[in-house]
């Protein structure tokens, strides 16, 4: 009698055992694959492969806690945590939930709101709008969002009126080996369950990506729980597993989910849809041969970039002469979009990486302007420019002008970011000063080597539709597909900066309508109009109303700083200009003395030339033929009658005249000849 | 003691699928029927977002992909076929010898059935393009075809896996006590051979292992 009675009460305590054992074998087996960095699955990699030959080495180094139900798992310290629960006389129901946590993003512009985003994706999908647990604003950045995704119950149905102590010893052992047998059977069958639900798929990207994303697994374990609502529970399905029997009652064991969670774990990794920026401006220090890498599609791993990647170059804008604006294509856009993005998720760009970096306060404009393709002043601070896929990068409006006013060449790199080698961009991060492009100044002719690869009009047209302070003009640009024309610009002289390109014979993909890239003052009308009165040089030619000395003093100096003509295919006399050249240096010559005459005439024959933009050789050969037909008729008007009073001054200007005039055609023969 | 069968759903997948969804499910049947002390082993599979469990046991991983090896050759001559692999655990008895049957016997007491439907994989329409007008680009709908295939395969081997997970939820009974320091049940993976008569002849040999009348069902 005793020893039955002893017996039974070992017998019970035995069940009791095995129920509470149960207990947190289940809540190990469905923490350590809900809770982030705790898994067995890190803890296979280097597990000893247990065999029957090895049996007794095996468990040596099994823990005691391992034996039971012959599943050896990693610790879970969350499990751990909550093992007095299991340990409940009264087995009280166990509830897990397996929360996806949001956490909040202080995302800058309101249009990029990956929060929102993933809120509105799960409205959608699940219709569990009011499911969050917290308002979303339209920021959706003051509160973190929480949504059960699966909750487990686990539990003991106590079955009143049995009496366990009944019965012999040997039943009792039975049921006893029965009962941990098939407990051992439901707990693996619940060890694989938990591998094939959704809620999984999110575990493992969040434990293999190692991004720091902004969102979260959070098991939350308690006995008391509130009901979910009658909708959430229609739209989550329950999968029980088959209750085992016990002396005192049963064993439960089943879970809610949704079945639709692994859709939003794809997407709620990345930070927001790939978006096509088509006016991308990339780094123009970085190296302009080096392509940007290609990016992984999958599970790429943005948090390990450096954090300058984001600054894919650096400069000092802050100096006088800004290096080459280099502008990237949109392919670099939609890497960088890649990079940030992680395809498991949507709308949550990693925390290490977000695309605006706090120091560029300029960045992530949105203005359908220029503005978006241009970097990033603030990037001075960053380190050096690593031209690994990134953000793209923005700076303002007027950055990117004075860039581009002050920048020899800029050359697009947007199809295929591969410049040539070319002196003018290879390893300059600053430009030397250079004389801003436009007509009015006067300056050193020079000739800038740039390579331009494809480019798209609309793409052009977008980096150079702010243009009315630079004075770059290019024009038959369209796409080139394959070519990466070498264009020889030449920013040059005052005449015409706008004229240095001819069109014909160098091909630029850049296609700038007329008067959109240039100065308004610097127009050949209104250049012609009213000229420039900043340059006595060129003042000198309109002004009609001068002497005649002042005139040829004028023609002479002119002359004399005109740049060759091979790099400077500048001046245009325009046919017009000629006969009115000549038609009007006759009737003055009878009016003064001879020297004077010729000095007068011309005078407005120079006060007649117009500046008119001249794109061809052919007009350049007619300007010479005319610059000969004047040194004739100087030559033949000079050897005629002087007065005696203007002999010397005549013949000192004449052939001060004569001599400029010489040395120019000289200069420019060979010119002439090459044409 | 009755042997459980059961059927699994047929699952219709190409040549280059067959060696992962056979062991996915393989390894899934034993997991549950190793009942010994394991620690299992996650696996991803790379075809398809599943993750199956391992025991762990390297010569019962060894074993399962020879089977495999052979299933894959099978298939290879026997192309376009349907097929069956019967997994089946046992317990040895010992019996009385007789001049035409062994001393121990299988005692078959749990028989899966793993119904596949190689196809091959289909072509592209740019191979009837002379015979339409219509220029469709094959890159595309092609990618498009075999995604969504994929999806289907991946649906289906997750529903086998829960028929799994549902039958051995449903009957424990038949399972035989567990033996101290075994970690799985003796099993075996029979796969078609080379004739389709010698299938029938395997469940012949199976009958006289057994003896057990039940195993003609």
């Amino acid at each position: 009698m005793t020893s039955t009675h002893t017996n039974s009460h070992t017998e019970a305590a035995k069940m009791e055992q095995v129920i509470t054992e149960f207990f947190y074998k289940s809540l190990l087996i469905i923490l350590e694959s809900r809770s982030s960095y705790v898994s067995s699955r890190n803890y296979s990699g280097e597990q000893i492969v247990s065999s029957p030959s090895s049996s007794s080495s095996s468990s040596s180094s099994v823990r005691p806690r391992d034996k039971w139900f012959n599943l050896a798992l990693r610790e879970c310290p969350s499990a751990l945590e909550n093992l007095d629960l299991c340990r409940q006389s009264n087995f009280e129901p166990v509830v897990v939930d397996v929360i996806l946590e949001q956490k909040p993003l202080d995302w800058g512009p309101a249009s990029f709101s990956p929060t929102s985003d993933i809120v509105r994706n799960l409205s959608s999908k699940n219709k569990n709008s009011y499911f969050w647990n917290s308002d979303q604003d339209e920021s959706g950045s003051e509160m973190k969002c929480e949504k059960i995704i699966e909750r487990w119950f686990v539990h003991h149905e106590s079955r009143k009126g049995r009496d366990f102590n009944s019965g012999n010893r040997r039943s009792s052992c039975n049921n006893l080996s029965a009962l941990y047998k098939k407990l051992i059977l439901m707990l693996r069958s619940l060890y694989v369950t938990v591998r094939l639900l959704p809620a999984y798929n999110i575990f493992r990207d969040l434990n293999s990506s190692g991004l720091i994303r902004s969102f979260k697994l959070v098991p939350r374990v308690s006995s008391f729980v509130e009901p979910l609502t009658r909708k959430e529970e229609v739209d989550m399905q329950r999968f029980w597993f088959t209750p085992v029997d016990t002396s005192c009652g049963r064993l439960c064991l089943s879970v809610l989910y949704y079945s639709s969670i692994s859709d939003m774990s794809s997407e709620s990794s990345t930070p927001m849809s790939p978006q096509f920026i088509p006016d991308y401006v990339g780094s123009p220090l970085a190296d302009p041969l080096r392509r940007f890498p290609s990016l992984p599609v999958s599970h790429g791993s943005p948090s390990s970039l450096p954090f300058s990647r984001r600054h894919s170059w650096s400069y000092d804008h802050y100096k006088a002469s800004p290096p080459l604006v280099s502008f990237s294509p949109s392919p670099t856009h939609s890497e960088s979009n890649a990079l940030v993005s992680n395809p498991s998720s949507r709308g949550l760009p990693p925390m290490s990486l977000p695309p605006h970096p706090p120091e560029a306060p300029l960045a992530h404009k949105r203005d359908t302007n220029f503005d978006e393709y241009c970097p990033s002043p603030s990037f001075s601070a960053s380190p050096s420019p690593s031209p690994s896929p990134s953000v793209p990068i923005y700076i303002p409006r007027t950055h990117l002008s004075k860039a581009l006013l002050r920048s020899e060449s800029a050359p697009v790199n947007i199809a295929a970011p591969k410049l040539a080698n070319s002196p003018a961009l290879s390893g300059r991060q600053n430009l030397p000063p250079s004389p801003p492009l436009k007509i009015t100044r006067a300056g050193t002719s020079r000739t800038d080597n740039i390579r331009v690869p494809a480019e798209t009009d609309a793409t052009i047209e977008k980096i150079f539709s702010f243009g009315k302070e630079d004075c770059w003009k290019y024009s038959g640009v369209k796409a080139f597909s394959n070519s990466s024309p070498r264009i020889s610009c030449s920013r040059s002289s005052s005449r015409s900066l706008q004229d240095d390109f001819d069109y014909s014979e160098f091909p630029c993909p850049f296609d700038v309508e007329d008067g959109e890239m240039m100065d308004p003052g610097s127009r050949p009308e209104s250049y012609v109009r009213r000229g420039n009165p900043s340059d006595p040089n060129e003042a000198g030619l309109f002004m009609n109303r001068k002497s005649p000395d002042a005139a040829v003093g004028a023609l002479v100096r002119m002359l004399e700083k005109a740049p060759p003509l091979r790099q400077n295919v500048s001046l245009n006399f325009s046919e017009a200009s000629r006969p009115e050249i000549l038609s009007n240096s006759v009737p003055k010559q009878s009016q003064i003395s001879e020297a004077v005459t010729v000095e007068h005439a011309a005078a407005p024959n120079i006060a007649s030339f117009r500046l008119v933009a001249s794109k061809t050789t052919t007009d350049a050969l007619e300007e010479l033929r005319g610059y000969k037909v004047m040194k004739n008729l100087l030559l033949s008007e000079g050897g005629k009658a002087y007065t005696s009073s203007n002999v010397a001054s005549a013949a000192e200007h004449s052939s001060t005249s004569k001599e400029v005039y010489s040395k120019f055609l000289d200069k420019n023969h060979a010119a002439i000849e090459g044409l | 003691m009755n042997c459980e069968v059961c059927q699994l759903k047929e699952l219709e997948v190409e040549h280059f699928e067959i060696r992962e969804v056979l062991r996915c499910i393989l390894h899934t049947i034993v997991f549950h029927r190793a009942l010994g002390l394991v620690r299992p082993k996650d696996v991803d599979l790379e075809l398809f977002e599943i993750t199956y469990v391992q025991c762990g046991d390297v010569e019962l991983e060894k074993k399962i992909d020879e089977k495999i090896d052979h299933f894959i050759s099978w298939v290879e001559k026997h192309p376009n076929k349907k097929s069956q692999i019967c997994l089946s655990f046992y317990e040895v008895k010992s019996k009385q010898p007789s001049w035409f049957t062994n001393k121990t016997e299988r005692l078959y007491w749990e028989q899966w059935y793993i119904n596949l439907n190689v196809t091959q994989h289909p072509k592209h329409h740019s191979s009837k393009s002379h015979h339409t007008k219509l220029v469709v680009d094959p890159g595309e709908s092609a990618t498009e075809e075999r995604s969504s295939r994929r999806a289907m395969v991946e649906a289906s081997l997750r529903e086998v896996l829960f028929q799994i997970i549902k039958f051995v939820n449903e009957k424990k009974d038949h399972v035989p006590p567990i033996s101290e320091g075994v970690i799985y049940f003796p099993y075996e993976i029979t796969i078609p051979s080379s004739s389709d008569s010698a299938f029938g002849m395997d469940m012949i040999k199976r009958m006289l292992h057994s003896g057990h009348p039940t195993m003609l069902s």
